[in-house]
This record gives C-alpha cells, sequence and structure tokens, in this order.
C-alpha cells in the first residue's frame, strides 16, 4: 500500500439555500509516499479549498479523506490537531509566523507542546534546518526584522521540524520576488527528495512544473491531470512549457 | 445619516457597547446614590436639628447646681436666645425592664427625661414634640432598631410600668456613638421616680447667630460655671448624627468615582480597537474632504448614544436603591423634605459621569488628526511592532510548559496592550479590598484607640457614685485577684484649673493613672510617663493653644506645676475634651473612674463584663466588644454593607472587562490562533495560553492592588477619618481576606471569564483566516 493521502467524491459548499454551492463537487484524488503533486486551477476552482480539507483543517461535507489508512472524518478536533501537529507540515503564502517570538522559536513551536524536556533535540534540529535553508545566524532576529524571503524559509523549517509525511504548500512562493522563489522552490525540491510527500497549490507553470503531477480543477472537480515524470530537477524549462500548454488549452 | 451607522456599529459590537453602558450605569447609579443619599442627609439633619431646636451648646453637669447663678449668666449675655436646665435621671440598666429582657448588657447611660420647656426637643416618628401622658413612655429609637421594644410593650423601669406610647428621634443623643440615650416620660412620672436615680443637669443655651459658639464656651468656662461632665458643641452634635449615614455615602462615591474610572478605560480601549478597525475608512472620510470634527461627530454620536441612556438607567435605578439605604437614615432622622432635591441632584450626578465620559472620548478622539489620508488607504492601521522580549525564549526550556510560556511570552511582549487589564485589575482590587479593611478596622477593637478609649478587653466605669476611688478599688482587686485577668489600671479624672498660652485660666479634666498599660493611639507624641507630663485631646490642645512640647501650668493642690506636653490623641468621649496625666491627683474631687483589664483570653470578654456587672451593679462593667460592637455598631454595619457592594461591583468588573479584553485579543491575534490551530495546538492548549497570560495579569494586578489598598488606601481613608476627628489612621486589616481571600477572588474572576472569553479561540476557522 503506496497511497498516504487519498480523497474519494470530496464534497464541500459553501453559502446557505439558494445561495449554497458546492466549491468541491465530487473531488478524487491519490497521493502516494513522497509524491510531488501541484493543484492548479482559475480562481474559485477550488484548489486551496481541496488542500485544507485533505489536511484536515477543513471539515467536508461529502466523500471520505484517509491519511495513512485513517478516516479523517471520524476523528475529533484534538485527534486532527495531533495528526497535524505529528505528521504534516503547512506552508502558506503569508509565513503567519507568531510576532512575539523569535525566529528560532517560531520553528520549534510544532515541538514545544509535546516536548517539556527533550526541547533540546528540536533546537538541534531547527539550527540544522536553519542552516540547510540559508537562515543560520537569524535565530534571535524577530519577525519585524527579517525579509520575507527569509520569513517563508523559516517557515518552511517550522514545518519540516518534525519529519511530516506530507508538506502542504498554499502559494507558498505568492509573495515572493523570482529570485527568492528560485530558492525556496529549490529547497521544497530537496525536501521532496529526500523522501517527504509535498502537495502544493499554485497558480504558476514554474511552480507546477517541479511536481511529478499536475492536477487541474475546474468548478470542483478534476478537470485533467498531467505527468511530467519524476521532478529530477532536469528539463525544467520543458516541463515548464507542457504546464503552460495544458493551461491555455484548459484556459486558465 | 448618523442614526442607522450608529445602529449598524452596536449590533456588530455588542457586547463592547453593552459593557459601556452597563459600567456607565453602574457609576452613574453609584454616583447618583451617593448625591441623592448627600442631599437627603443633610436635609434631614437640617429638618430634625431645627425641629428639635438643637442647644448650641450643652453642658453637662453632676453634683451640686447653682441655677440662679446660671440664670444671671444667661442673662448678662445678649447673644442667647434661648436657655434652659433640663434634668436627665441616670438609671442602671438592670431597672429598665422589657418583659424578659433588661438593658443590664446596655453600654449606654439609660436615664429618664422630660420633654425641653423651650428648646431641646425630643420629636416622635411623625416629627411632632412628643408628650406623654402619666404612665406613658417614649423610648429613644436607638432600641426601636435594635428590636428592644415595639409599641404598645409593656416596660417596667425601676419597678414602675409604662406602655411604649411610641419612639423618639433625640438630636443630641440619638446616634449610638453618644453614649447616652433619653427615655421620655411625663412630669408626674417623672417626679415620683427622682429620687430613685441619680440626677445629672443638662444645662442648655441656644444662640442668636450659632457662629458665637466659641465666644460663649470662652465666656461660660471664664464665668468658672458647673462643668462636672462633658460640655458639647452643636458641630459635635452635627457630627455624631452625620457619621454611620455620612460615611456610606463617602464609601458609594468613593466606588463610584473609581468606577468611572474603570469605564473610561473601558471607552479607551473599544475605541482605540475601532479605530485601528476603521482606520482605512478614516483616512477614505479624510481623503474625500470631511472634516476631521465632522469624523470625530460620527464616533461621538456613537457613544452619546450608549453614555446618556447609560446614565440615566443609572439615575433611574438609584430609586431601587434608594429605599434600602435610606432606611436607617428615615428612621433617625425622619423625611427632610429632601424628596425633590434629591433626584435632582441624583441627575446631575448621573449626567456628569455621562459628560464625562463623552469628553474623554472627544479627548481620544482627537488622534484623528494625526491619522495621514495617504498612509491609511495604502497601509492601513499601522502595525505596532512586537516587542521583543528579554531573555525569555521556548528554546531556553519550558519549566511550566508550552502554553504558560506562551501565554507569559505573549504578555511581556504586548506591555502596553495588558496595562489596561493591569489597571482594571489592579483598580478592582482596590476597590474590593479598601472598604473591606475599613470595614474590620471599625469592628476591631483597636479602632476605639482612635477614638479616645485605651484597647483593654473589660472596663469598669464608675460614675454619679459616693466614694468613686475606694469603688474603683474595690473593683481593681477583684479583677487583680482573678486569675483570668492580665493586667489591670485604674484611672481617675479630675478637673484642674491649667492656665492657656495666653494667661487664660479654664478647667480641664485630666484622667490620671499609668497610660502606658492601655494605650490610645497618639496622633503626635506619646503617652505621659514622667509625673511633668500631660498628653491632650486634639480639641483641649485647640481650646489651649497648645502643640507636642510645649509647657502648660496647671493647678494641683492650690500651686501651679509646670507641664510638658508629651502627646495629642483623638477623643470622641466626654465631649472630646479631656487630657491625661501620670502625676497623683491629690486633694481634687475625683469625676469618675474607669478600671481598665486585659484578659488572658480576650473571647471572654462578654461573659466576664456579665459576671463583674452582676459582681458590682454601681459600676457600668462592659466588654470592649460589646462596647464596640453597640457604639459603633450602626457604623461598622453601614461600612459592612458598602464593603459588601464594592465587593460585588468589583468582582463583576474584574470578569466583564476581562471577558472583553480576551475577545478582543481573540479578534486581534485570529491569524495567530489560526497558525497555531495549524501547526497542531489543541482548542484547550490555546485556552490554557489565554489563562496563562490572564493569571500573570492578574497576579502583578491583585498584588499591586492589595498592596495599594494597604498603603495608598490606609492614607485615603486615614484622610477620611480624621474629617471625622480620629487622627493617626492605621488599618486594622484581616490579612487572610485583605491579602489572600479578596485577591484571589479577583484573580478567579478574570480568570473564569477568561475561559469564557477565550471559548471563541477554537471557533475561528484556520482555513478561512488564513487564506484572508
Amino acid at each position: 500500500m503506496n497511497t498516504i493521502l487519498s480523497g474519494e467524491h470530496i464534497v464541500k459548499s459553501f453559502g446557505d439555500g439558494a445561495e449554497r454551492r458546492n466549491v468541491l463537487d465530487g473531488v478524487s484524488v491519490e497521493i502516494r509516499k513522497g509524491e510531488f503533486v501541484s493543484i492548479m486551477g482559475p480562481s474559485g476552482s477550488g484548489k486551496s479549498t481541496l488542500l485544507y480539507a485533505l489536511s484536515g483543517m477543513d471539515r467536508v461535507d461529502g466523500g471520505r479523506i484517509l491519511f495513512e489508512g485513517r478516516d479523517l472524518s471520524g476523528l475529533r478536533d484534538d485527534d486532527l490537531a495531533d495528526l497535524r501537529r505529528r505528521r504534516m507540515g503547512f506552508v502558506f503564502q503569508q509565513p503567519t509566523l507568531l510576532g512575539n517570538l523569535d525566529l528560532l522559536d517560531n520553528i520549534i513551536l510544532p515541538a514545544v507542546r509535546d516536548e517539556r524536556r527533550g526541547l533540546g533535540r528540536h533546537v538541534e534540529k531547527a539550527r540544522d534546518l536553519m542552516r540547510r535553508t540559508g537562515i543560520e545566524g537569524l535565530e534571535r532576529r524577530s519577525v519585524s526584522q527579517v525579509s520575507g524571503g527569509q520569513l517563508q524559509r523559516a517557515g518552511i523549517c517550522r514545518a519540516l521540524l518534525r519529519d511530516p509525511a506530507v508538506l502542504f504548500g498554499d502559494e507558498p512562493t505568492g509573495a515572493l520576488n523570482s529570485a527568492s522563489a528560485r530558492e525556496i522552490l529549490d529547497i521544497l525540491s530537496e525536501v521532496n527528495a529526500a523522501g517527504t510527500a509535498v502537495l502544493l497549490v499554485t497558480h504558476d507553470a514554474a511552480v507546477a512544473a517541479r511536481a511529478g503531477r499536475v492536477l487541474f480543477l475546474r468548478d470542483g472537480r478534476i478537470d485533467r491531470e498531467l505527468e511530467l515524470g519524476p521532478p529530477d530537477g532536469q528539463g525544467l524549462e520543458e516541463r515548464t512549457g507542457r504546464v503552460s500548454r495544458t493551461m491555455r488549452e484548459l484556459g486558465i | 445619516m448618523y442614526a442607522r451607522i450608529i445602529r449598524n456599529d452596536i449590533r456588530r459590537s455588542r457586547l463592547a457597547s453593552l459593557a459601556t453602558v452597563l459600567f456607565v450605569m453602574v457609576s452613574a447609579l453609584l454616583v447618583s446614590l451617593a448625591g441623592a443619599l448627600g442631599a437627603e442627609l443633610s436635609a434631614a439633619l437640617e429638618t430634625l436639628m431645627e425641629r428639635a431646636a438643637t442647644p448650641h451648646l450643652l453642658q453637662m453637669h453632676s453634683g451640686p447646681i447653682d441655677l440662679e447663678r446660671l440664670e444671671s449668666f444667661a442673662a448678662g449675655s445678649s447673644e442667647l436666645e434661648g436657655f434652659q436646665v433640663l434634668e436627665f435621671l441616670n438609671v442602671e440598666g438592670a431597672a429598665f425592664e422589657f418583659g424578659d429582657r433588661t438593658l443590664a448588657g446596655s453600654v449606654q447611660d439609660n436615664g429618664l427625661s422630660i420633654q425641653g420647656r423651650d428648646f431641646d426637643f425630643l420629636l416622635d416618628l411623625d416629627g411632632n414634640v412628643a408628650n406623654p401622658r402619666e404612665g406613658e413612655l417614649y423610648v429613644p429609637v436607638f432600641y426601636f432598631k435594635d428590636g428592644t421594644a415595639r409599641a404598645g410593650d409593656r416596660v417596667r423601669i425601676l419597678g414602675r410600668e409604662f406602655r411604649v406610647a411610641g419612639f423618639v428621634r433625640d438630636s443630641q443623643m440619638n446616634s449610638a456613638l453618644s453614649s447616652s440615650k433619653r427615655f421620655l416620660v411625663s412630669p408626674e412620672d417623672y417626679a415620683t421616680l427622682r429620687d430613685r436615680g441619680s440626677v445629672e443637669h443638662l444645662i442648655e443655651f441656644r444662640l442668636r447667630d450659632p457662629g458665637a459658639l466659641g465666644n460663649l464656651e470662652a465666656a461660660y468656662v471664664a464665668a468658672g460655671l458647673e462643668s462636672n461632665g462633658p460640655r458639647v458643641g452643636f458641630p459635635l452634635f452635627r457630627m455624631m448624627n452625620a457619621l454611620s449615614d455620612g460615611l456610606l455615602i463617602v464609601v458609594l462615591l468613593f466606588v463610584g468615582l473609581l468606577v468611572t474610572f474603570v469605564s473610561l478605560l473601558c471607552v479607551r480601549f473599544a475605541l482605540l480597537a475601532k479605530i485601528e478597525q476603521d482606520y482605512r475608512e478614516i483616512g477614505a472620510m479624510k481623503a474625500v474632504g470631511l472634516r476631521v470634527s465632522d469624523i470625530r461627530r460620527a464616533y461621538l454620536a456613537k457613544y452619546a448614544v450608549l453614555a446618556v441612556p447609560g446614565a440615566l438607567f443609572g439615575w433611574a435605578l438609584s430609586f431601587a436603591f434608594r429605599g434600602p439605604l435610606l432606611a436607617n437614615l428615615r428612621l433617625f432622622m425622619g423625611e427632610g423634605g429632601a424628596s425633590r432635591l434629591a433626584p435632582a441632584l441624583g441627575l446631575a450626578g448621573a449626567l456628569l459621569v455621562g459628560l464625562l465620559v463623552l469628553g474623554y472620548v472627544r479627548g481620544v478622539l482627537g488622534r484623528f488628526r494625526k491619522i495621514s489620508a495617504a498612509e491609511a488607504l495604502r497601509f492601513g492601521a499601522p502595525r505596532q511592532a512586537a516587542r521583543r522580549p528579554g531573555r525569555l525564549r521556548l528554546a531556553a526550556g519550558l519549566p511550566l510548559g508550552a502554553n504558560a510560556a506562551l501565554g507569559f511570552l505573549d504578555v511581556l511582549a504586548r506591555i502596553p496592550l495588558y496595562g489596561t487589564m493591569l489597571a482594571v485589575l489592579v483598580a478592582s482590587s482596590f476597590i474590593a479590598v479598601v472598604p473591606r479593611n475599613l470595614h474590620t478596622t471599625v469592628a476591631s477593637p483597636s479602632f476605639s484607640s482612635y477614638l479616645g478609649i485605651g484597647a483593654c478587653d473589660l472596663r469598669a466605669d464608675v460614675q454619679a457614685v459616693g466614694d468613686i476611688p475606694g469603688r474603683a478599688s474595690e473593683i481593681a482587686s477583684a479583677l487583680a485577684a482573678d486569675p483570668e485577668v492580665r493586667k489591670t489600671v485604674v484611672l481617675t479624672a479630675r478637673a484642674f484649673t491649667v492656665r492657656g498660652k495666653d494667661g487664660s485660666e479654664s478647667s480641664l479634666k485630666v484622667e490620671l493613672g499609668d497610660h502606658a498599660v492601655f494605650p490610645v493611639a497618639y496622633a503626635e507624641g506619646r503617652a505621659p510617663g514622667a509625673p511633668d507630663e500631660i498628653a491632650l485631646s486634639v480639641l483641649s490642645a485647640e481650646d489651649l493653644g497648645t502643640r507636642v512640647g510645649d509647657r502648660l501650668a496647671a493647678a494641683v493642690d492650690g500651686e501651679w506645676r509646670d507641664l510638658r506636653v508629651a502627646g495629642l490623641y483623638s477623643d470622641v468621649t466626654n465631649g472630646g475634651k479631656t487630657a491625661k496625666a501620670a502625676f497623683s491627683g491629690g486633694e481634687a474631687p475625683v469625676l469618675w473612674a474607669v478600671v481598665q483589664a486585659g484578659l488572658a483570653d480576650p473571647s471572654r470578654s462578654r461573659e466576664k463584663a456579665a459576671a463583674y456587672a452582676a459582681a458590682f451593679p454601681y459600676a457600668k462593667v462592659s466588654s470592649l466588644q460589646e462596647y464596640v460592637a453597640q457604639t459603633f455598631g450602626p457604623t461598622i454595619r453601614a461600612v459592612g454593607s458598602a464593603s459588601r457592594i464594592s465587593l460585588g461591583v468589583a468582582l463583576v468588573l474584574a470578569a466583564l472587562i476581562t471577558a472583553l479584553f480576551v475577545r478582543m485579543l481573540v479578534a486581534r491575534d485570529r491569524v495567530s490562533i489560526a497558525a497555531l490551530r495549524a501547526l497542531g495546538f489543541r482548542n484547550s492548549d490555546l485556552t490554557r495560553q489565554y489563562l496563562a497570560r490572564s493569571a500573570l495579569v492578574a497576579g502583578i494586578g491583585v498584588l499591586a492592588g492589595s498592596l495599594l489598598a494597604n498603603t495608598l488606601g490606609e492614607s485615603l481613608v486615614g484622610a477620611l477619618i480624621s474629617l471625622f476627628g480620629a487622627a493617626s489612621f492605621e488599618f486594622a486589616a484581616d490579612p487572610l481576606s485583605a491579602y489572600i481571600l479578596i485577591p484571589l477572588a479577583v484573580a478567579l474572576a478574570a480568570l473564569a471569564a477568561t475561559a469564557a472569553g477565550a471559548a471563541g479561540a477554537g471557533r475561528i476557522g484556520i482555513a478561512q483566516t488564513i487564506r484572508e
């Protein structure tokens, strides 16, 4: 059994009465261990909604979601929280770091609840991640003292602290300049190469091209799936071209 | 246009609006109650003392009296409007029989009297001059209040039966603080019983101009007229009548002003949050050319809509509370015809609170001027850069767990923000602790030492009997032989002629004995120890124009002795003009004697007092506890209910403001909350973090509040108490309630409110919030 995360016939609706509409209208997806998958689609197609549903941050109205074999709809809020903390990592468009903590404290945040005594191990891990992502030496800086790119790197360190099975990203490079964006994507590719599954929402073909597989959403359903082959870092331009062509075909 | 904006705005921030209305209402309620009660008290007091024609000067005197000499003194004084001598027949408490009860345990000097001839009338409960027929008795209203007697009861006094025809208000001796109580009987009954007790004379004067009291008193003393007993002036009667209800009014006003202060904090708080929220809109309004005053008017209008009805509600509500709070005042002083003035004054107080709030809002809105339209439109409200907490870091270890650490870190990072909540909790603890301390102080036996009564457990007063010194030493020997008695002392009072600074001579009553055994509280200096030392009551010192360290000449056994003033103390006993010294009295006649005793087990003082009272019927034996309970009872009860009201107000205040504050924090921190939830923090973790923040702020707040209450509060109350004649005041606080129970209750109220307010954190949707 190679699947780590799957959604079957997911339905999620917003609004009331006559205004009610299905943002996800029976979507089924499957993410394998160590896979890198991108989700694309026009605004309002339900990309982010799908991401939040699959990570258990949002409850769905129909269908079911299995994470490592467990049905998320059957779990209580606390169990979902525990699962997110121990097995998932998140990188958002805005870094969402806490303003009253320095970068190091922000990065070890997912560990502090469970580790009163053994925190030292996580502090070491955090320093190592900071070195690998190029923000060494910024441990004691506050959130307002570093650049957007550095904040996003800290956000990635925070997401990776507990070796998640899946790393979820919602437009992680959306707020960055192109040089910073490229560096962040290189880091995500490295993470994936080391065995972590990555699920990324983006509207940028160059970002989506980093994945092995791209899902195109439209009106709450998967319109097309594009297999790009193993993301080995080779032929990025060609892969980006294929993604862009598919986008044009679908009118995205 | 405003109406709709205001309606929507209030609907959107229901809780904050409700709190604003509520606080304005409570402050208006308290301030208008204080105002109305003040008006009622002053009017009722005025009416009572006018109808009763209270004497401007009263000289009590026991012993032989030369009426002719007094009459010629009165006839020779052009300032006098009236002069009369009334009799007060001192009857021992055991001779008053109300069914199977007697007044044996009473610390009051109870006696019979007939109605005043020209003035000093005892009034019935309808405010009319009471005129008992033969066999009828009018009982002091004091004994109606404590349930001793009811109209129609049969009462036996000195074996003669009376029917209680009604109750009387005595403008001189109404108050429990006044030590005598006059029962009114018909002249015929009085004549029959006159030989059965000891007669004391009330030598009374009414002045055309009450301001001439000082001259009259000086002339009386200079004439060397009868003065074996306390001399009391009009102002002291007034003060004694006003004290109990006056204290209640002061506490109400005090709490009302503090609540007003908290209302202002609350308004500031809601307003700053609102300005932050509306920053762009304000910028837009400025950009399209609206004047600052126009924008300000829109916000001000909203608060006017909240504050004015709040103040009016508070005023209206004050009518409901007025009844119970006025009950005591009405009983003792009657209706003063202030019913029209009181609501007006109450309304003025309430509107003043409302206007104060609006004025404050106007001031806070002044910051609109500083908002740059361009910046507001582009960037919204300026983000306050979070301050880095110094050495505290999560990575350094979590001795109290992650949630506590995160909570504390947040407080340290945003100290100005939490300052408001801190101020409220400091104020709440202050409001709760100060009246409570005042209550325990007034109720404690040591309080009497501020008023000139030594802090012993047991005292026996020997007065108006033959051979006072012999009888006093008889009691003292019995006490000295009692194994339960730790120490005793006999104080004998004698009158001496003293010479003031200006050379004028006057008579001064001096209590002689060892004053270090059961000391009173000295406002200045200390107890007299050496034979050439004397301590004066504050009023005596004022009369004589002396201060601590000054010399005073006194005639002892016919020769002048040079005494040094060693200390000053406050005194409400014996007309307030007394002195204490340690020299032996020589031949001067003894006016009264007091035997004081300290018990090994002070809780036995009531039983011991009863036993000694039975053994020595000629003495008035009382336990100090009992004496304080009876003398200050009404005052203690008034302060007690005020302190309970304050505690309630403080707890509601702490809880409500904290709940509001936490809700505001949750709204402000929603992105961080969503991030923490996304990272896998449970809802209970978030609640714990908020509890940790509140615990830190509440801990510091109640600690600071109770410390302030016990220092600043003490000085404040001391200043207040000194208005009533007691000096050098210190709280006799109950440490358990002042430092532990009440602060704990305030802190728990804040924590409970935090738990309720933080519940909203778990309902913040992660997906929607993070994607905003």
